[in-house]
C-alpha cells in the first residue's frame, strides 16, 4: 500500500470542514446552517438578508450573465420566491465557495461559472423544467477539488503538476494520491448539506455519467458542459487537457452544431463578465 | 458582443442588447450611443452594457489555435472529439473577424 490516506479518514476530514481554521468564515457559517436536516426558505432568506455582504454577492450572481433573468432581481425575498430552496442553497454555497476557490486554485471559479452558463443553456434547449437547478449543479460540480486543495494542498498540488507535466486529466492523476476522487469528495459534502438527489448525483458522476441512475440527463449535461468549457479553454480546472466526452452522454443530449455554436457564444459573453462577480 | 463598462463606452458604439429597467425598455437594441446617452447610463447606476462587435481577445488567434491543438492532443481518436474540436475551432475563428 502507498501512503494514501485511508478513505474513512479522508471522508471524516472532509466532512468536518467546519473545524478547519483555514475555511473562510462565510462558508463555515453557511455549512453549519445547511447541516440542519430541515431548513426553510424563510430561514435561509433571513440568513442572507441579515448579512449585507452576502446579500450583495447573491444578488450580483443572480443578476449576472450566468443566470440572465429578464430585468433585475433586487431583493432576496424576490429571489427566493423565483428560484426556490435548492437553487438558493446552491447559490449560497457557490458564493461562499468562491472565496475558497480563489484561495486554493486560481481559475477553478471561472471554470465553474463557465459550466454554470453552459449547463443552464443545455437544460433550456432540452426543455428541462428547472434549468436553474442544473446550472447550480454546474456551479458546484468541482467543489471537491477546492476542498481537497484546502485540506491537502501539498498532495493536490503534486497531482496537478503531474497532470500538467504528463498531459493527463486531474481526475486521473489525483487517483494516485487519494483514495477518493474530487467527485466523490464533493458528493459527500453536498449530501451532508442535504442537497437534492440530482445535485448529489451530478457531482458524484460528472466524469462517469453512465453511472447515474436518478438523474442521467442532468449528469450528462454537467459532464458535457465540463468538456465544452475545457474545450474552449475557459478557466483552469487543475489540468490543461480536454477529456474525451462520454459517447452515451453526448448522444443522449444530441446537440446540433448550431446548438454548440450558441453555447460557445454565450460562454464567450459570460466569460467577459466573470471577473465582475467577486 | 463585448460587455463594456460605463467608463469605457464611447459615442458611436451600438447596443447589442436592449437596456431595460424592470419591464421598461430604456434604450432599444441597436441604439447608437451618444455622449448624452452614455452619461445618463452612468447616472442610472448601470455598471456595464453589451455593445456590438467581437469581444477583445486576450491572445492572438494563432496562439489560441495552438493552445486548442494542445488541449485536444490526446483525445482526437475518441468518439465525437474531432467534431467537437472542429466546432470550437470555428467558434474561435469567428471571434477574430
Amino acid at each position: 500500500m502507498s501512503d494514501k490516506i485511508d478513505i474513512r479518514t479522508l471522508r471524516s476530514n472532509v466532512e468536518s470542514i467546519n473545524a478547519l481554521p483555514t475555511v473562510p468564515s462565510t462558508l463555515r457559517r453557511i455549512s453549519l446552517v445547511m447541516e440542519k436536516p430541515s431548513i426553510g426558505l424563510d430561514e435561509l432568506g433571513s440568513l442572507i438578508s441579515n448579512d449585507p455582504a452576502l446579500t450583495a454577492k447573491i444578488l450580483r450572481m443572480i443578476n449576472s450573465a450566468a443566470y440572465g433573468f429578464p430585468g433585475r432581481i433586487s431583493s432576496v425575498s424576490h429571489a427566493t420566491m423565483l428560484l426556490g430552496l435548492s437553487v438558493i442553497k446552491g447559490l449560497l454555497i457557490g458564493v461562499s465557495v468562491f472565496e475558497l476557490m480563489e484561495k486554493t486554485m486560481i481559475g477553478l471559479w471561472e471554470h465553474s461559472l463557465g459550466c454554470t452558463v453552459v449547463a443552464r443553456m443545455i437544460a433550456q434547449k432540452k426543455g428541462l423544467k428547472e434549468p436553474e437547478e442544473v446550472s447550480v449543479c454546474g456551479l458546484l460540480h468541482d467543489i471537491g477539488k477546492a476542498v481537497l486543495m484546502l485540506q491537502y494542498a501539498e498532495m493536490y498540488d503534486k497531482a496537478m503538476h503531474e497532470a500538467e507535466k504528463t498531459g493527463t486529466n486531474i481526475h486521473e492523476t489525483e487517483a494516485g494520491y487519494f483514495m477518493a476522487s474530487h467527485a466523490e469528495v464533493g458528493h459527500w459534502l453536498v449530501k451532508k448539506w442535504h442537497f437534492p438527489m440530482n445535485l448529489v448525483e451530478t457531482i458524484r458522476y460528472h466524469h462517469h455519467p453512465n453511472l447515474s441512475k436518478q438523474s442521467p440527463i442532468e449528469t450528462a449535461i454537467v459532464h458535457v458542459s465540463d468538456v465544452l468549457v475545457r474545450a474552449k479553454g475557459v478557466g483552469y480546472p487543475g489540468d490543461l487537457v480536454v477529456p474525451a466526452v462520454h459517447p452515451a452522454a453526448w448522444k443522449l443530449l444530441n446537440l446540433s452544431e448550431n446548438d454548440v455554436g450558441d453555447l460557445l457564444n454565450n460562454l464567450e459573453d459570460a466569460t467577459s463578465s466573470v471577473r465582475e462577480m467577486t | 458582443m463585448p460587455k463594456v463598462s460605463v467608463e469605457d463606452l464611447k459615442a458611436g458604439m451600438k447596443l447589442a442588447k436592449a437596456l431595460s429597467r424592470g419591464n421598461m425598455v430604456l434604450l432599444g437594441e441597436g441604439t447608437v450611443l451618444t455622449e448624452t446617452w452614455i452619461s445618463r447610463i452612468g447616472d442610472m447606476g448601470v455598471d456595464a452594457i453589451f455593445v456590438d462587435g467581437p469581444s477583445e481577445q486576450p491572445i492572438p488567434k494563432e496562439e489560441a489555435i495552438r493552445q486548442l491543438d494542445l488541449r485536444f492532443r490526446n483525445v482526437l481518436d475518441k468518439p465525437y472529439m474531432e467534431r467537437i474540436k472542429k466546432m470550437v475551432q470555428e467558434h474561435i475563428e469567428r471571434l477574430y473577424v
